[in-house]
């Protein structure tokens, strides 16, 4: 007798997997997931926190202890007596490829990624159409 | 977190693309996965939830996904080691074992299925790869009904091909075992 495997395929789509199908059903969970999930990830912080951090890392590379002292300096004091959750924030933004990182003398030193980089400019131009807008009322208030 | 939020959602493309990557993934692998995780784990609804989970990971991990492998074999290999990890869990070796053992006592229902689940010939091969042992099962199902290489279910099992060679053909030997059992 030859390979007794040869039709495996076919008698196994007559048998077990007769109608086992992926559902559209379950292909929509799949991608409500991945939404609420894109969210809730992001929810647990402030966004004056993320930005800050972007900022911190603008100009040159740093790793995760001075970053979070660039963070005190500026008065930002979520992670005091917290640094560990520094380090989850960063992967995070590292894993949504809004930073990235690069090994040196066994330190991790993160900078922006070109979609960090859009992220803290698209941030900016809200922020200063914002105060203009705040401008302009003052200004009109005043006449 | 709004601020970021708004902004990732205004730009569209980017969060858009990994998202449409896992759409395409579905659309083209869905079944195939299901199948291989039906062979791991026997039942329809548990593989159903796997399948569910393991794009939820092939989304989460994309960003590690290197150039190296196709796309195919990597999805795969979250597959397996996904079914890998479920088979080892507390839940299925505490809850689901506990359920089989109504497998080992004898009733009438359960003969009668089996007289009309044993009929055709499609039925006895299927039935004897399935009662193979997972490391053979694994190796049978990859080459024969995915129609995958040697090299790439190497990739994916992360076993050596000699290895694998070896199994397929102590699976054929356990094969006409069993079927001489069942004729």
């Amino acid at each position: 007798m030859n390979d007794p495997f040869m039709n495996l395929k076919s008698s196994m789509k007559k048998s077990i997997f007769k109608d086992l199908s992926f559902s559209n059903e379950r292909k929509s969970a799949v991608k409500e997931a991945i939404r609420t999930n894109q969210q809730s990830q992001f929810d647990n912080w402030n966004s004056e926190t993320i930005i800050a951090i972007l900022e911190s890392v603008q100009h040159e590379s740093k790793d995760g202890y001075n970053i979070s002292i660039q963070l005190f300096q500026k008065n930002e004091h979520t992670f005091q007596k917290n640094e560990g959750q520094l380090y989850t924030l960063l992967h995070l933004l590292e894993n949504k490829e809004i930073l990235t990182s690069n090994w040196i003398n066994k330190k991790k030193y993160y900078s922006l990624n070109s979609k960090g980089k859009k992220y803290l400019a698209t941030y900016k131009e809200d922020i200063s159409k914002q105060k203009i807008s705040l401008e302009h009322l003052i200004e009109e208030a005043s006449l | 977190m709004k601020g970021l939020i708004q902004l990732a959602v205004r730009d569209e493309d980017m969060l858009d693309e990994r998202e449409q990557i896992i759409d395409q993934l579905m659309h083209e692998y869905s079944d195939d996965i299901l199948h291989l995780v039906y062979t791991y784990v026997k039942n329809r609804s548990t593989a159903e939830d796997l399948t569910q989970e393991i794009f939820i990971k092939c989304y989460e991990k994309l960003n590690q996904f290197n150039q190296q492998a196709t796309i195919k074999t990597w999805v795969y290999r979250i597959a397996s080691n996904h079914c890998k990890d479920y088979l080892r869990s507390w839940h299925y070796r505490k809850i689901m074992l506990s359920d089989k053992i109504w497998d080992y006592i004898p009733s009438k229902t359960k003969q009668l299925e089996e007289e009309i689940i044993k009929n055709s010939e499609e039925d006895i091969l299927t039935n004897s790869v399935m009662s193979l042992p997972l490391k053979y099962r694994e190796v049978v199902f990859l080459h024969y009904y995915e129609e995958l290489s040697l090299r790439e279910i190497s990739k994916i099992t992360t076993v050596n091909i000699n290895t694998l060679k070896t199994r397929l053909k102590r699976a054929k030997e356990l094969l006409k075992d069993k079927m001489k059992e069942e004729v």
